[in-house]
């Protein structure tokens, strides 16, 4: 069933269309990303979900609840920031109970209802803190439990882990997800990052030009991209147009070809199989830890490779020929307009 | 890189010391030597008099009244603009801060012959509000009146002051309050105004040092007819009768300590808040 549901939402500045007619359902307990490239309209969406910022049209209905006039308060939204935006003058507890304050809880109530999401974000000995004693990390996992402390029904994180060192992003990746799946909470999380995307999405929009491009699982959108854009925005697919993909396959060809370099297996086509084999050099060759990262030419095509490696074994030398076998069906096909 | 600077780095710094010698450490020398002579002599004197003469205690009572109060006007609108201002398109901030630019520079014989126009005796304003019955009579040479100019100049500078600290509040902040029910207002007293404590501390004590030490405005506006320190100052400096230049230069000493007494408070104060 739809839980969220946001119904032709469009939003301009002057002649600057930022969101044109945007529709989308949000199923409870999902995971939903928002990505695209910055300017595509991504955080504006969020935005307007969360009351900061009014479209010009459409309806969202939270819960079955319309609630694109409310005010954000009372849209019982809670919102993780990039920049964290703690209170700084605020200690830990102070910032979570802020928000519980307004609500008029007993103190003892409040106290344990922070105890316990302290606990979800394993900050219990961070209480008492102020936000400039916090790492960055820490920062956002208290932004989180502010969020979270009011049982939100939705949870909105504008690009959370980007202000982060790839190191902790990586692992506080890890903990949002382990954290949503644990909360079961509805969540909307906008980013640029394709892994992020890919790796805590339940599923995934695209978004390009104020528009939603393409929404569908992580796999879906990886291996089935709908359109150009999100082919070349997603992964680092060979995007072979028919002419080019025909010429390397020696065979006519009518629709643009999305291969990723690890569909094509080095050797030969086992006997009788309905495999393309292509001879191919190597042009370039990158060793990246499990990985082996080629270029290689056919038929005058530039094209990327990668295979797994292993550890008693030689990778391909620059210059090398080798077979390369195809599965097509392993391949996505667009039409060329 | 080392942090302590070479002997030829520091001699870099010479030219600022020597000016800062020239400007403040002579004349303020000058000042309080002199103010430790009176009729040839060296005594303590001057200051005798300052403390024992009604006089000259009401002058520094009349200044520390129209300063303290003009100060908490100039904050507290100070502050209420400024905020405001937050939630407005750059250009109506930027004629607000042109204003406030002007406000804050049009002190002296333009800001005084504006207020006599204006709530003089035969002043626009007085005669309208006397014609609607509003007011019996007002005076505008007076202690209140200087209140009222004071107040012009010193809610523009608070304007002016406080804009720039604002904007180290970020936006997110305000959204993530609004997010979690927290309004506006509660905003600002539990997170907007602690955050910009110290600095709010610091212009409330140059407000304060600025409407002390102010002669112009004071001088076009009531003449020598209401008691202020600086009025006294400049009397005993070029006074034809009353001269007395040492005891002019007790008095300036006497204003500074009064003047530390807020900058030193305010400073403990925040001593105790490191945060």
């Amino acid at each position: 069933m739809t839980y969220l549901d946001l119904s032709a939402i469009g939003l301009r500045y002057g002649d600057n269309v930022i969101l044109d007619g945007i529709d989308l359902s949000v199923e409870q307990g999902e995971m939903h990303v928002l990505l695209g490239p910055s300017g595509c309209g991504k955080t504006t969406l969020l935005r307007s979900i969360a009351g900061l910022v009014q479209p010009d049209r459409g309806a969202i209905h939270l819960a079955g609840r319309a609630i694109e006039m409310l005010h954000p308060k009372d849209r019982g939204i809670g919102m993780v920031f990039q920049h964290y935006a703690l209170f700084p003058n605020m200690t830990v507890r102070q910032n979570l109970a802020f928000g519980l304050e307004q609500r008029r809880l007993v103190r003892k109530v409040i106290d344990e209802k922070i105890d316990a999401v302290l606990e979800i974000v394993s900050l219990q000995n961070k209480a008492d803190a102020r936000p400039r004693q916090l790492s960055g990390g820490q920062k956002q996992r208290v932004a989180l439990a502010r969020a979270l402390v009011l049982e939100p029904s939705l949870l909105l994180l504008d690009e959370p882990l980007s202000a982060l060192d790839a190191q902790i992003r990586k692992r506080l990746r890890d903990e949002l997800k382990r954290i949503q799946r644990r909360t079961g909470l509805t969540s909307i999380l906008v980013t640029h990052d394709q892994d992020e995307a890919l790796s805590l999405g339940d599923r995934i929009s695209v978004m390009n030009n104020g528009r939603i491009t393409q929404t569908a699982s992580g796999p879906e959108i990886f291996y089935r991209p709908a359109d150009l854009f999100v082919a070349k925005f997603i992964g680092n697919a060979n995007i072979l147009t028919a002419a080019e993909f025909s010429r390397l396959i020696g065979r006519d060809f009518d629709q643009t070809a999305i291969i990723h370099p690890h569909v094509f297996k080095i050797g030969k086509a086992s006997e009788g199989s309905n495999l393309f084999e292509v001879a191919a050099t190597v042009v370039e060759t990158v060793a990246a830890g499990n990985v082996v990262r080629y270029v290689m030419q056919a038929n005058g095509i530039m094209f990327n490779v990668e295979a797994q490696s292993a550890m008693n074994e030689e990778c391909l030398a620059a210059g090398t020929g080798t077979t390369l076998s195809i599965n097509p069906s392993n391949g996505h096909f667009l039409k060329e307009n | 890189m080392s942090h302590h600077a070479s002997p030829a780095m520091k001699l870099l710094a010479a030219p600022f010391l020597l000016m800062l010698a020239a400007l403040v450490v002579w004349p303020l020398a000058t000042v309080l030597i002199d103010s430790f002579s009176k009729g040839g002599v060296w005594s303590l004197g001057n200051y005798a008099e300052i403390l024992t003469s009604a006089y000259y205690g009401q002058s520094f009572v009349n200044s520390l009244l129209i300063s303290a109060v003009t100060t908490a006007i100039g904050v507290l609108f100070g502050f209420l603009i400024a905020v405001s201002l937050r939630y407005r398109s750059g250009g109506t901030r930027r004629i607000a801060m042109a204003l406030a630019n002007i406000g804050a520079n049009l002190a002296g014989v333009p800001l005084a012959m504006a207020l006599i126009f204006l709530l003089g005796l035969n002043g626009t304003l007085t005669i309208v509000l006397k014609a609607s019955g509003l007011i019996g009579s007002f005076n505008v040479y007076s202690l209140t009146g200087l209140i009222i100019a004071y107040c012009y100049f010193q809610i523009a500078l608070a304007v002016l002051l406080i804009i720039p600290v604002l904007d180290g509040i970020e936006t997110e902040l305000e959204e993530a309050a609004s997010l979690i029910g927290v309004g506006t207002t509660r905003f600002w007293l539990r997170v907007g105004l602690p955050v910009v404590g110290r600095q709010m501390v610091a212009i409330t004590t140059l407000l304060f040092a600025n409407a002390m030490g102010t002669y112009a405005t004071t001088l076009a506006l009531t003449g020598t007819s209401v008691n202020v320190i600086t009025i006294r100052i400049s009397e005993l400096v070029s006074g034809d009768v009353f001269s007395d230049p040492n005891l002019a230069n007790a008095i300036a000493i006497a204003l500074f300590l009064v003047l530390l007494v807020p900058i030193v408070v305010s400073q403990l104060l925040l001593k105790g808040d490191k945060r």
